[in-house]
């Protein structure tokens, strides 16, 4: 009868919303489009880090493009007064993800460091969880992919390959969260210092557009941002509660 | 001796009427073998009660319960957080209650089918294959040899147009 | 030689339907080869190139993850909807012109019912995993999620065709009874475990009324409960259009007009070919018309409403996803959509038409062609049509899925070629009670009540 009693015993945190009282990390990053210039340096750096395949031409013509990360590019005003509003996507890691309810064998769930979880191996592909992001940053394996060499030598071996018929999205590079944690945990520290971690993207931007750090930690880069009048979230409206930030681009002439 | 005694009619009010008649002459194991539920039997022959109801009633409940046994117990089982729901939610947890309310019903329902109509039949028992066609049949158990006779009698008068023996084995003489 | 239904005697009855068992045509055989070739070659063959290359054979993209095949699984869920259901609905009000056509139908479901499954199977990137969305015991310790609609999915449709199949089989046990006595070799052994020894006693008729009733009683709500929650997988995504709190009543309704339509097919075909015009007669299809007229009504209704909900709420991504659905690249599918299911059944208000067989067949396939497009333009426009512009997109269809779909029609008309032959398509013993008895001038049923 334990089971039970141990049940019952713990029912009101198996009723707590989001189950988590609190993440031990709030990973979080900002984004400030003033900064941004769409470079698309982020991207690479993103497909090189973690293994997205390159699909080629004729998958790209078909609408089946595997980049994690992407510069949404959107043009304001008519010719000749026209502005480029390039706006990074990427997964939102959202504390209430839709895409996460919606898996029927639990393949992609919230860890306690607040991240979106995607786990290749438990994935069967039903693709529901990509109907089900309004963000459209989940990726789907329709095909085994091959690396011509020699770029099959420069794979990170701290990242898996995905094999056909599983979803993969931004991990926000969660094998440098856990080395990160490794090393602190070594250096017998508790706790990972802000500017420790950064993701391939935040690591490449030249103009620093990008700010990675844990959201829990009231002095770190990322929390500083928060503050800043511009932060919004995008499709706030939908009550995702992303973890990303974007901070809004301010025109010179318009201000 | 025991032996049964069958009568073969060409229609379901004849075979009713000789029916009531054999109830009337204190016979109580009848039976009437017919191509069709036949309405109005239970005039004749008595109220049937069934358990079937109760094996539906408490199947459904067993469902229901273990329909959200299911849901939640796994749940607890190993964790995983989603979505900024908790672990144990209602709403989804009472649709698949309602689910294996149903499933556990009809289930039941089958089982409760099955034992009391006896079925499947594991060893020989009266059959009369004209029954699955268009003759009506009663059946009458029989103790002693006065009986049979005084069955038979009443059969052929209730208009049977044949009336046999049947051996406790099954077959027809 | 038309005979009229109150001149057939008890034993014609049996005779017809273990002809229509025992007496095999060649035309049969040919029918059934040629619909197993085509399932083979359109349905497994190109299944089993998707399963080496991956789902990347079909034509879904970025933004329209979903295509045909989850189409086709709603389409086919939603064609099984009117057999069980509507037996069981005539069943309990106790209506007489079910009898001669509710064996089909039932088992229109069924077959249905396994397509759709076979769908999912296509539908999923890794089919050879299938098995971690069942809820068993297993050594990684690890359960499915039951949060997700998918799962509620799983359970019902589980539920569904546990429940059909068992209606389909109690109903038929007095009729394999009846078989039994008449065939002979392998059928006989066959009929003789079916049948479970049944006798036809007062005593097992009155269990099988009650335990028939009983899951009459249970299989109407699940019924109405399996297309909700397949109406659930898209309502409760937060998609422009497709979260719609209508779409539970939409899908249901949908569902028994698209089942009612393929009940409408699947009797003339059987009328047809199988000689059985004096027992499914002009009255079935003047009352199956009738309903499908009511239903047809019902569906514009609630389209209409969809349209008028999302145009009213003036939200832009629900504007832009209306917008494309009715003016944009599947424009021309919608308004086909809109004349067979809508505006073509309008013709069902004259009798002349509801009584006549040509017509009233080329009317149900018309409507399921224009059901299959209402489920496939739920997947596609919606999701081509989501919040952010810069991942619009357009999806078509590959050969793969084309080829599929056809397949997929092939094996349920295979199933349906099998099951003609084992099942007795039309029910014996209460086709039976519809007739007079043999020692009175008037039905069973008439002298009752």
């Amino acid at each position: 009868m334990s089971l039970i009693d141990d049940f019952l015993a713990r029912w009101h945190e198996y009723r707590r919303p989001g189950y988590y009282e609190e993440f031990d990390y709030h990973w979080t990053m900002t984004v400030d489009l003033d900064r941004c210039t769409g470079c698309e340096a982020c991207v690479t750096a993103c497909q090189a880090e973690n293994n997205t395949p390159i699909v080629g031409e004729d998958a790209i013509a078909r609408g089946r493009h595997m980049q994690w990360m992407r510069i949404e590019r959107y043009w304001e005003g008519e010719y000749p007064d026209v502005k480029l509003r390039a706006i990074p996507m990427f997964c939102q890691h959202c504390d209430a993800a839709p895409c996460e309810t919606v898996c029927p064998v639990s393949a992609t769930y919230h860890n306690q460091d607040g991240l979106n979880a995607q786990i290749y191996n438990r994935c069967i592909g039903t693709r529901s969880c990509a109907v089900y992001c309004p963000y459209e940053v989940r990726y789907f394996n329709y095909n085994n992919h091959h690396w011509d060499e020699p770029l099959d030598q420069q794979l990170n071996p701290d990242v898996s390959v995905r094999e056909k018929g599983v979803m993969e999205k931004c991990t926000f590079c969660i094998q440098r969260i856990r080395q990160a944690k490794d090393a602190a945990k070594d250096d017998g520290r508790r706790r990972v210092q802000d500017g420790e971690v950064q993701p391939a993207c935040v690591q490449t931007c030249p103009t620093e557009a990008l700010v990675f750090g844990d959201r829990k930690d009231p002095d770190s880069a990322v929390s500083q941002m928060l503050g800043n009048e511009r932060a919004y979230t995008v499709l706030e409206e939908l009550n995702t509660d992303p973890s990303v930030v974007y901070l809004k681009k301010v025109d010179a002439d318009a201000a | 001796m025991a032996s049964n005694a069958l009568g073969l009619f060409g229609g379901p009010t004849a075979a009713l009427a000789a029916a009531g008649k054999l109830k009337g002459a204190g016979f109580e194991s009848l039976d009437l073998i017919s191509p069709i539920p036949l309405h109005g039997v239970e005039e004749v022959l008595g109220k049937k009660t069934s358990v079937i109801k109760r094996f539906t009633f408490f199947g459904a409940i067993i469902g229901g319960l273990s329909g959200f046994v299911l849901a939640a117990g796994t749940a607890a089982l190993y964790l995983h957080p989603t979505g900024g729901r908790p672990i144990i939610t209602f709403p989804p947890f009472l649709i698949i209650t309602y689910e294996m309310t149903i499933l556990f019903g009809i289930l039941a329902t089958v089982l409760g089918f099955l034992i009391s109509a006896r079925l499947p039949v594991l060893r020989e028992r009266i059959y009369v294959p004209e029954s699955a066609v268009d003759k009506f049949a009663v059946t009458v158990a029989c103790e002693a040899d006065e009986d049979f006779k005084r069955a038979t009698e009443i059969l052929r008068e209730a208009g049977a147009e044949e009336v046999s023996e049947i051996a406790p084995g099954g077959g027809r003489r | 030689m038309q005979r009229r239904h109150e001149d057939i005697k008890f034993a014609d009855v049996n005779n017809d339907i273990v002809r229509s068992l025992v007496e095999t045509g060649p035309r049969y055989y040919v029918t059934l080869a040629i619909a197993v070739l085509i399932t083979l070659a359109c349905f497994f063959f190109p299944w089993f190139y998707q399963l080496y290359y991956g789902i990347g054979a079909a034509g879904m993209n970025h933004p329209t993850v979903w295509g045909t095949y989850l189409a086709s699984f709603i389409f086919w869920i939603g064609l099984s909807h009117s057999g069980t259901l509507l037996s069981c609905v005539l069943h309990i009000t106790n209506s007489e012109w079910r009898k001669a056509m509710y064996r089909s139908a039932e088992a229109m479901t069924l077959f249905s019912l396994m397509v759709a499954a076979m769908m999912v199977m296509v539908h999923v990137g890794r089919p050879w995993f299938i098995h971690w969305a069942l809820p068993y015991p297993n050594q990684m310790e690890l359960w499915p999620n039951f949060r997700s609609p998918l799962m509620f999915d799983v359970m019902a449709i589980t539920t569904y065709l546990t429940g059909s199949s068992i209606f389909i089989y109690m109903g038929s046990i007095p009729d394999f009874a009846a078989v039994r006595d008449r065939t002979t070799g392998w059928r006989h052994h066959m009929y003789v475990l079916l049948s479970l020894g049944w006798r036809g006693t007062d005593t097992e008729w009155h269990r099988l009324g009650w335990a028939y009733t009983f899951l009459a009683v249970l299989i109407i709500p699940l019924a109405v409960s399996v297309h909700s929650i397949v109406s659930w997988d898209f309502a409760m995504s937060i998609v422009p259009s497709l979260h719609q709190t209508i779409f539970a009543p939409y899908f249901v309704v949908g569902a028994i007009y698209s089942g009612t339509a393929g009940i409408v097919t699947v009797m003339f075909v059987l009328r047809k070919y199988m000689n059985f015009e004096h027992y499914i007669t002009k009255v079935h299809f003047d009352n199956l018309g009738k309903l499908l007229l009511a239903l047809s009504l019902i569906w514009t209704y609630i389209n209409v409403v969809e349209v008028f909900t999302g145009w009213y709420s003036n939200d832009s991504a629900e504007l832009e996803s209306l917008r494309y659905k009715l003016f944009g690249f599947y424009a021309p599918l919608y308004w086909e959509m809109i004349l067979f299911c809508a505006v073509a059944p309008l013709l069902l208000i004259s009798k002349r038409f509801r009584t006549s067989f040509v017509p009233m067949l080329i009317l149900s396939i018309a409507i399921n062609i224009g059901m299959y497009t209402e489920r496939f333009l739920i997947v596609g426009t919606s999701l081509s049509r989501q919040y952010l512009p810069d991942s619009w997109g357009v999806y078509v269809p590959s050969l793969v899925e084309i080829s599929i779909l056809v397949g997929s029609i092939a094996m349920f008309c295979t199933l349906f070629l099998i099951f003609v032959k084992i099942f007795p398509s039309v029910s014996i013993y209460e086709v039976k009670e519809t007739l007079p008895a043999p020692d009175e001038g008037k039905t069973q049923w008439q002298a009752t009540h």
